[in-house]
Order: structure tokens, then sequence, then C-alpha cells
């Protein structure tokens, strides 16, 4: 029990720096899905258009996936220098892969019938992409997304080895104390419990995005598979 | 091709993410000054001093660059222009180091050398030291060093047969200032030596299970343990008097910045550190605290601006 009380005493003394690493945490993590959201929802939609060019992007994705994170922030570093910058271009290549992936099965799992129905009442391509498609395949992106958001969170913490900060600062320090359970413990577990939130609020997001809960909803539930 | 279109969107990000900086996240901005320090209590302790007293005399955005590896890497940092200052530089490490030269035993000497061979090959400023050092150090308890009447490290010789000695893994092959050399320099051999990690001497002297280690003279538990360093009368060990470095860059861009980093020049002695270090590494303080806490015992804050 003196482990809880030494972590409760570090909370007390410390809790606006632990604060500053949690939110410095969560904005790498948010920049760097941010990033691959404005990256890979485009990506995806190409690839779900012109199917030849999925084969070539998705196994790309595959292999920045496949980088161990301490390597891939070494090389970065070689590169782009110490620092919160470097972490986020790579929580921004670690987050394409689940962007991509989804909107493209998103975009490809719209049932064909309603592609033409819209087609038929006149629409544009970008009418039907806009009205049809990403409506149905959002909740699909979204669990993408999801998936992004808790690997960076992941990642971010090993930040600390190139200078960034964030709630690995706080577990490294713990490593360094004699009897430093409870420091590691301080910026372990805030990093699960931002793991865990940012995935229950979008797996909260993707449920209420799903098209057969749409209450104007005029497609079934089970046209989306993901 | 897909690499038509890859291709050019990761440069793009590259560019912008390195030259600029996201809001939150502090970087690259004009008006911020970087310091990187090491992973130790010791290093992240004197880097919050710095950045505290910035912060207050200064209207400059301060960013830490924590945890990297060793000096040459803090070295490094500063060459490549990724941190402007670097929190506590050793005077016997960086002579052998990042200047490549023998070691010098007088500390005023090699501190000398080091200032004007730093301002000329690096164009940089190693500032006077705080006031402590971190070197090697024959530590025993004080019964024991009651017992035998021991003050320096020569009054060990007369027990040095039977006496069990416990030192660092790496003392034992470094040149210049390793066992070699102790032995050259004092003429006496420890038989009972107990190579071990660093970290694991200042229990195995407070367990009884060895009667002197080689211990680091900034370390907490030195204090928090009780024990008694012994002086090296000799002079074996070079000095490694502790010392914050700035480019003169950021001094030429921000010229008010030398007299606040002199302000930390001679104010603490190893005693005062050992104290500080014990309160991260014993007590779990953070050093951003203790820094706080230390600069405010000692009213650095109410000086005018």
């Amino acid at each position: 029990m003196q482990l809880i009380q030494d972590l409760l005493v570090y909370y007390a003394d410390n809790a606006s720096y632990v604060w500053e690493q949690f939110y410095r945490q969560f904005l790498m993590s948010a920049y760097g899905v941010l990033f691959g959201a404005i990256v890979g929802i485009p990506l995806g939609i190409l690839i779900a258009r012109y199917h030849k060019l999925s084969p070539w992007v998705l196994s790309l994705a595959n292999v920045i996936q496949t980088i161990p994170a301490l390597a891939m922030l070494s090389v970065l570093m070689l590169v782009m220098g110490l620092g919160a910058n470097t972490v986020v271009f790579s929580l921004f290549l670690y987050s394409l892969l689940p962007i991509i992936k989804n909107t493209y099965t998103g975009i490809n799992n719209v049932d064909h019938a309603l592609l033409e129905s819209g087609k038929a009442m006149g629409m544009t391509k970008f009418q039907v992409l806009r009205m049809v498609e990403l409506p149905l395949a959002l909740s699909v992106i979204m669990a993408g997304l999801r998936t992004a958001v808790v690997v960076t969170i992941g990642v971010a913490t090993i930040g600390t080895f190139i200078g960034a900060g964030g709630l690995g600062d706080i577990i490294i320090r713990g490593t360094n104390a004699t009897d430093g359970t409870a420091i590691i413990l301080a910026g372990a577990i805030p990093t699960a419990l931002m793991a865990i939130i940012a995935d229950a609020l979008f797996g909260w997001l993707e449920r209420k995005l799903a098209p057969g809960k749409k209450k104007k909803g005029i497609f079934s539930r089970d046209e989306v598979t993901v | 091709m897909p690499k038509r279109i890859i291709g050019p969107i990761i440069l793009a990000m590259t560019l912008i993410l390195g030259g600029c900086s996201l809001p939150g996240l502090g970087g690259a901005s004009g008006d911020s000054v970087r310091i990187g320090t090491l992973t130790t209590s010791e290093s992240q302790t004197m880097g919050h001093m710095i950045r505290l007293l910035i912060e207050h005399y200064t209207d400059l955005d301060v960013e830490m660059v924590n945890n990297l590896g060793t000096a040459i890497v803090q070295h490094q940092a500063m060459l490549e222009d990724q941190v402007d200052i670097t929190s506590t530089r050793y005077t016997g490490t960086d002579l052998a180091g990042a200047l490549g030269m023998d070691p010098v035993k007088d500390p005023d000497e090699a501190m000398n050398i080091i200032q004007t061979e730093f301002t000329k090959r690096f164009d940089q400023t190693w500032f006077d030291s705080y006031g402590f050092e971190n070197s090697y150090a024959f530590t025993v308890t004080k019964e024991f060093a009651e017992e035998h009447q021991l003050e320096k490290v020569s009054d060990l010789e007369a027990l040095a047969g039977d006496i069990r000695f416990g030192v660092d893994n790496s003392w034992i092959q470094r040149e210049g200032d390793g066992y070699a050399g102790f032995i050259d320099v004092y003429g006496f051999e420890f038989p009972k030596i107990y190579p071990m990690q660093i970290g694991l001497v200042y229990q195995a002297l407070a367990n009884d299970e060895m009667d002197v280690v080689l211990a680091y003279t900034s370390d907490g538990r030195i204090a928090a343990d009780d024990l008694q360093i012994l002086e090296d009368d000799r002079q074996f060990f070079p000095p490694y008097d502790t010392s914050l470095v700035a480019t003169n860059e950021i001094l030429e861009k921000h010229p008010e910045l030398e007299s606040i980093l002199q302000k930390l020049s001679n104010t603490i002695d190893t005693e005062e550190m050992q104290q500080l270090n014990y309160e991260a590494d014993g007590k779990l303080q953070e050093p951003a605290s203790i820094a706080r806490n230390f600069l405010e015992e000692h009213h650095y804050f109410e000086e005018a601006k």
C-alpha cells in the first residue's frame, strides 16, 4: 500500500506537471492522426476509385507499419532532428495504414445498387461521393481513426528518447530513481487511460455515425460491413 | 503511380513540420531557448533551474530537451543546433571526450583549457562551475571511518589486504583514471575487488557486504546513507567540475542571457547537490519542483527583472 500512497503523493505534488505532459502527449497523437486523416482519407478514396493503385498504396502503408517505433524515430531524428515535430511526423506515418485501409474498405463496401440509384437521380460523381458513399462509409472510416489514435498514443510515449517530452519523460524518471515504481506508474497509468478514453470516445462516435442508427436513415444497417 | 503522389506529400509534410512549430508543442520558433539535459536527476534539476531563471527574467520561451544519452550526445546536439544550452557538462569528461585531450589534474587549469578551447573550436561558452563536481570517490561508512581513523585514500593502504572493495564494472578497465592508473599513483592494490553495477554499491556498503566502494560524489545516497568520502590526497582523479554550456549564437542573439546564466555559477556545493539529488532519487520529487524550491529558498526570484 506504500506504493499507492507514493503514487497519490506524487500526483498531489506534481499535478500540473503531469497534466502538462499528458496534454503534450495528447497533442502529439492528435496532430499525428489529424495529418494522417488529411492525407489518408483522400488517398483511401482515390484508391477506391482507381483500384489499380490500391496494392501499391496499401503495401507501402503496410511496410511503414512494420518498422519498429524506436527505429522509425531514430531514422527520422537523423533527418528532422530532436523534438516534438519528429514524433508527430512518425505518428503521422503510423496512422496512415489504418486510415487509408478503412477508408478504402468503407467506400468499396457501399452497395452498388445505391450508387446506381444515385447516378440515376442525376447526381454528379462528387455528389455521389458526398451524399452516398461518405455517409455510408463514415463509421468504418471512424473505426480506422480509432485504431490510429490508440496506436499513436502508445508510440508517442517513446518520444521522450528524442527529447519530445510527454508522459514518457515521467516513466524514464522513474527508472532512474531508487524504488521509482510509483513514478513509473504515475506516467504509465495516464498513458493507458488516455488510450482507453480515446478508444471509448471514438467507439461512441463510430456507433453514432453508423448509418443504421441515423434518424433519417433510409438505408438498413446490414449494408455496411467492416 | 502512387509514388508520384506520396513522394511530394511526404516531402511537403517534412518541410512543413521541420520548418515551423505546431500550436501547443513549442518547437523551433524564433524566440525560444532549447535546453538539453541528460537522463540523470542532477542534469534535469539544473536544466529546470536554468529554465525557471530564463522564464523569470526574460520573455523567452524555453523548451526542455530531456534524456539525451551521454555527454557526447549533448555535445553533438549543440554542434548540430538542436539545443542552445546543455545543463550539465563535466570538465574531466569533456576534456577527454569532446576535446580529445589528456586529463589535467589541476581543476583551475582544466577549466581554463576547456573554456578557451570551447570558444575557439566550437564557438561555445563554457560557464564557470556551479560549484559542485561529480567525480569518483572512495567511500566508507562513518563507523568504519571512525574505527580505522580513515580520512584520505592513502589511509587505506594499511588495510588494503583485508577489506572488500566494490567498484563499478567499467572502472577496472578505464584508461588513465581507472584501476591500473590508481595502482601506479597510490602504489597499492586491493586483493578483494568486486566489480558491480554502480547503483548497487551504495546498498552493498549499507548492508555491510562491502567495506569500501567507489561512489559518484554527487549521488544523493552518500548523504542519505550517512557515508563518508575519503579525500583523494594524491589527486588521482581528474576534476569533474560541473558547468552549463551555451552556444555563442544564442548568447549574441539574446545578450541578457549571459548575466542570467552566470547567476548559477558557484552557488551549489557538492553536499548541496547531493541533497538535491536525493530529493529526486530517494524522495521521488520531480526535478522541476526541486529546482523551483531551491531557487525560491535562495531568493533568486526576488530581484527586480
